[in-house]
């Protein structure tokens, strides 16, 4: 189909031979050829995504977009001369699984750098491995920020995070909530950091402008059934429900909550809805509940559109794309911006050409990387769910918007 | 006064769904004696079917019955091209219905894609009832395992193959020696079974994300149900059962989290299998 | 105990050729292995080790599933148990935790497969139920692990370090290098195979297959089942935590899902696809699969979960045994012919 898509194909049957190999390996022991490292060959950057496993759903708008970004810039005539070349690896979801395809990647397909894995535990887990074979890694997900306690999975001078963290992402909004639908929160999230930590920065601004948290309660993944939670919600006397669930939670908690009749009395809020997780929802057990993120394929920007064209052209026009979609496109089209700059592939010269890049035709609108702790500055929406919307064209509608809007720094030792 | 009424609705909501989500997986386990390690897909399978059925234009009611005839008919192809083969070892057939498991999950990716997928709730608000509120849509569906509980009591009690099912299950030698068919009996249960499964795949669909891993979240609680309730002891010992995980949940993340509530549920199972390995309805 | 169980249980173990052929694989492999490095380098000597931990794991389910004829769905837990064992022990008391973590990893799965085994066993729950009992005990422990994020570092993991391990007077060996990571972790693993290897033929092992045979007539003889049921199954959980110590220390990192059914299930498709009744079957299985699937699932991905969920319905259906079931069985028709 395009350029990238072939040089998929023929990544994938080395990679097959290379198993064959590895297996027989295991059980007889032949000698594995190491491939010389080729100056003049393409650049081969490893993507990891979760291809199977619980978060497949996400898995595809995650590599579409730093697929979509690789073909443009191959289109464009490469990087230094050399094409992109994309080694793709499956995490399953599994941080086990990220070790050893990180290491794959980088000691045996000898990508020059990596880009990906999914949720935190993923990054954390490929955090030692980027260390010891010294390779960038470019990470694309809203996260929890950086804390000093858990490098090198953050904190991590070779880390790169294109998603934005919870002062980027709730706290521009938390003003505009507050005045028109009240000061009491009831916020419920997944029992991991991710939520928690979102939780606690929220509720410190919170409380700085005058609201209070009414009710507090993280739930373990894969719960079928929230009575006793919807229970505690009615009870609490909130006004805006902050919600951060994650996965198949969120949908089934969502539609618990509206089958009780819940929505007319409450206002929901939550960090963790894009156009997949809406898309799952539907449109009754959405409508009307608000969203905040970085990007939506329904934002009114003219990057946007100029994306979503080429996007729909080569993947589809039912093809959903999402704010960690968008953070793998910006992270291949950064990586060469930075790459041509230095005039060299190397780990050293893409970490000190990275800080500092300002990228313009980011779909969300400009965004730059920070030079302190490798933090992207980049916009925040806020979005209102649409009533009897009917595709991700006219899922959300805006409320209102900041652009480059600055994370906090990191709480690591500064400057990376 | 209110707040213990409010609990006790919802310690039956939630045991009641939970017995539903059971229920299939009783009649195979309770009847046959085969621990149906598919159920999990099974119920996801119910789900995909009815989101497909619905898709394709069917009114909600119809894409379940759908679902449970689709699952059915996949149960019964399994037993017979498997399952069937191995009644004697029981251990053999935990292991197939895994492999059902794997491969059935597998096959839903490829086939329905991994995308979130949702059914449009029939019937949406609340009954309130005094004090209280009643999701119309979760009331109806325990309703609806209260009715499917007694109409298979009634078959069971009040019907010939029921008659006959109940003496197979009780010794297998008599029950050939009186003339059943016991290979096409089994065949039938494992069919119903599986379309109980589908049915409750189906129903369940609206109140969660249809996912390719849907059928999982209920499948140890549903293990531990048809445990703790008892082997054979169908429909006292499923509620039995839903009411004691179920119930013991809700009450525990009264004052403990969500997590340790789901811990200690299962820490409660495994100390009542210990003490009742026959099942808290088994008098012995 | 079936009756068809019963009917194949002489013809396998009657024949002492089974055990030489193994022992003679067993020697082969460990060596081939061994001279290895030589040969290749790189990715593979930095991955297979962390295979062979698998294979060891899956060891630990051969002996209870092969020679005991109780089945584990939950054989992770006590992996995850040992590989945050060392984790908090380095996290304590920096290098010098090593020592206590490599103690206190196979301790504490033994302890915990202990206290679950006898508490079971000695009620006589059956067989059945035990898998159940066990699929319960690996999510209770990802749980735990998730919930306890102070100590555990919840769902997002918790980074573990390789280890230093200081001889006092004749140096210290440190395990940052690939290399010298492999020649630690081999020889570990060949020792956890010797050991169950004894375990399974002397004493120990032979009443444990009577058990599995034809558990009333051991009980007739004087036997305390449920105590060797138990042994047999805090054995297991020790291998299985010091396996998954080491897997911890080599990943560098250790999530709750380590502990999860997922993965617990894994290791039982690796071990009926190597063979239940050898230790070097399952050794192996562990260690062909994993890695194979890991190529595989990043290029066909769907296909591949689906293809080894295909092969396992077949090795259970036709090859009861396994891979190893099938290679004794072709040895043994070649060998016949010969006669």
């Amino acid at each position: 189909m395009t350029a990238s898509k072939r040089e998929f194909g023929r990544a994938s049957r080395r990679a097959v031979l290379q198993g064959m190999a590895m297996a027989g390996a295991s059980v007889a022991a032949p000698a594995l050829i190491t491939r010389a490292l080729a100056q003049d060959g393409p650049i081969r950057i490893g993507v990891i995504s979760p291809l199977t496993g619980a978060w497949t759903v996400y898995g595809k708008a995650h590599s579409a977009g730093f697929e979509l970004a690789v073909d443009e810039i191959n289109e464009a005539g490469g990087v230094l001369g050399r094409e992109l070349e994309i080694v793709i690896g499956d995490s399953k979801t599994e941080p086990r699984i990220v070790v050893e395809q990180a290491n794959r990647l980088i000691r045996q397909e000898n990508v020059d750098f990596l880009a990906g894995t999914f949720s935190s535990a993923e990054r954390n887990a490929a955090g030692p491995v980027v260390r010891s074979g010294n390779k960038v890694l470019l990470y694309p997900t809203f996260y929890e920020g950086q804390e000093k306690e858990y490098a090198p999975g953050v904190c991590n001078p070779n880390i790169f995070m294109f998603g934005p963290e919870p002062t980027q992402q709730v706290w521009p909004h938390l003003e505009y909530m507050l005045s028109n639908f009240g000061k009491k929160f009831f916020m419920i999230g997944s029992d991991y950091a991710w939520p928690r930590v979102t939780n606690a920065v929220t509720k410190q601004k919170l409380q700085e402008l005058g609201g209070e948290v009414v009710g507090e309660v993280y739930i373990p993944f894969n719960t079928p059934q929230y009575e006793s939670v919807l229970r505690d919600i009615r009870q609490s006397g909130a006004d805006v429900i902050f919600h951060s669930l994650t996965g198949s939670d969120t949908v089934n908690f969502r539609q618990q909550f509206a089958a009780a009749g819940m929505k007319k009395d409450f206002v929901l809020w939550t960090v963790d809805d894009e156009e997949v997780v809406t898309s799952g929802l539907g449109p009754d057990v959405s409508a009307n509940d608000f969203v905040s993120f970085d990007y939506f394929m329904s934002i009114d920007h003219p990057n946007n559109a100029a994306f979503l064209e080429r996007f729909r052209t080569k993947f589809g026009d039912d093809a959903l794309m999402n704010t960690v979609g968008v953070a793998m496109y910006n992270a291949a089209h950064m990586a060469a911006l930075a790459i041509t700059k230095a005039g060299e592939v190397s780990t050293d010269a893409l970490r000190q050409n990275l800080k500092g890049m300002s990228f313009d035709r980011a779909p969300q609108g400009p965004v730059r990387m920070r030079e302190i702790d490798n933090q992207l500055v980049l916009p925040s929406y806020l979005m209102k769910v649409r009533e009897g919307w009917t595709g991700v064209g006219d899922m959300f509608e805006e409320v209102q918007s900041f652009q480059s809007v600055e994370p906090l720094d990191a709480r690591c030792d500064l400057p990376l | 006064m209110q707040f213990a009424l409010s609990v006790a609705v919802d310690a039956t909501l939630i045991t009641l769904v939970l017995a539903l989500a059971a229920f299939g997986l009783a009649v195979i386990y309770g009847l046959i004696g085969v621990i149906n390690m598919g159920h999990g897909a099974m119920l996801t399978l119910g789900a995909y079917f009815t989101w497909w059925s619905v898709s394709a234009g069917l009114p909600f009611f119809l894409a379940v019955a759908v679902a449970a005839i689709g699952v059915g008919l996949i149960g019964l192809a399994f037993e017979h091209l498997v399952i069937r083969h191995f009644y004697e070892r029981p251990f053999e057939t935990l292991l197939l219905t895994w492999a059902f498991f794997l491969i059935a999950t597998e096959m839903i990716k490829i086939v329905f894609g991994s995308d979130f997928r949702n059914v449009a709730s029939p019937i949406s608000g609340a009954w309130v009832v005094g004090p209280l509120n009643l999701p119309a849509y979760r009331a109806l569906v325990c309703m609806l395992t209260l009715v499917l509980m007694a109409g298979t009591a009634f078959v069971l009690f009040k019907t010939n193959i029921g008659i006959k099912i109940r003496a197979l299950v009780q010794n297998r030698e008599v029950a050939s020696l009186l003339g059943l068919n016991i290979a096409r009996t089994y065949k039938l249960v494992f069919f119903a079974g599986s379309a109980v499964a589908g049915l409750a795949g189906g129903l369940i669909a609206p109140m969660l994300s249809i996912d390719p891993y849907i059928g999982n979240v209920f499948l140890v609680r549903s293990f531990f149900v048809v445990i703790v309730g008892g082997v054979g002891q169908l429909l006292s010992g499923t509620l039995i059962g839903s009411f004691l995980i179920g119930g013991t949940e809700t009450i525990f993340a009264l004052f403990s989290s969500q997590v340790i509530a789901q811990a200690a549920v299962f820490f409660v199972a495994i100390v009542l299998l210990r003490f009742r390995p026959q099942g808290m309805m088994r008098g012995r | 105990m079936t009756p068809s169980q019963q009917a194949d249980a002489p013809r396998r173990w009657g024949k002492e050729g089974f055990w030489r052929g193994e022992t003679l694989f067993a020697i082969i492999l460990f060596a081939a292995l061994a001279l290895l490095p030589m040969l290749a380098g790189g990715y593979i000597v930095y991955i297979l080790p962390q295979y062979l931990l698998f294979g060891m794991l899956a060891m630990s389910l051969a002996l209870l599933w092969g020679f005991v004829g109780i089945l584990s769905f939950g054989q992770a837990a006590f992996f995850a148990l040992g590989a945050y064992a060392l984790g908090l022990a380095l996290g304590h008391w920096g290098p010098s935790g090593s020592y206590v973590g490599l103690l206190a990893a196979p301790l504490l799965g033994g302890l915990l497969a202990a206290l679950a085994g006898y508490f079971l066993f000695s009620a006589g729950v059956r067989a059945t139920y035990f898998v159940l009992v066990t699929l319960a005990l690996s999510i209770i422990v990802e749980q735990i692990a998730v919930s306890q994020s102070q100590i555990t570092g919840g769902w997002n993991g918790l980074f573990v370090d390789r280890i230093v391990l200081s001889f006092g007077p004749l140096g210290t060996l440190e395990l940052f290098d690939d290399y010298a990571a492999y020649f630690f972790i081999l020889p570990v693993v060949a020792l956890a195979y010797v050991l169950l290897r004894w375990a399974t033929t002397a004493k120990f092992g032979k009443v444990l297959v009577g058990i599995r045979e034809n558990e009333d007539r051991l009980t007739a003889l004087g036997y305390d089942i449920s105590l060797y049921k138990t042994a047999a199954f805090a054995l297991s959980g020790a291998v299985a935590g010091l396996a998954g110590a080491l897997y911890g220390m080599h990943a560098n990192f250790v999530s709750p899902s380590l502990a999860g059914v997922l993965f617990s299930t894994e290791v039982v498709v690796w071990v009926a696809i190597g063979g239940r009744i050898s230790l070097i079957g399952a050794l192996a299985g562990g260690v062909i699969v994993s890695s194979i699937s890991n190529y595989l699932s990043s290029i066909i991905p769907d296909y591949w979960q689906l293809a080894l969920g295909v092969i396992f319905i077949l090795v259970i259906i036709f090859f009861k045994e396994g891979f190893a079931g099938a290679v004794t069985q072709t040895l043994r028709a070649a060998r016949r012919r010969r006669q």
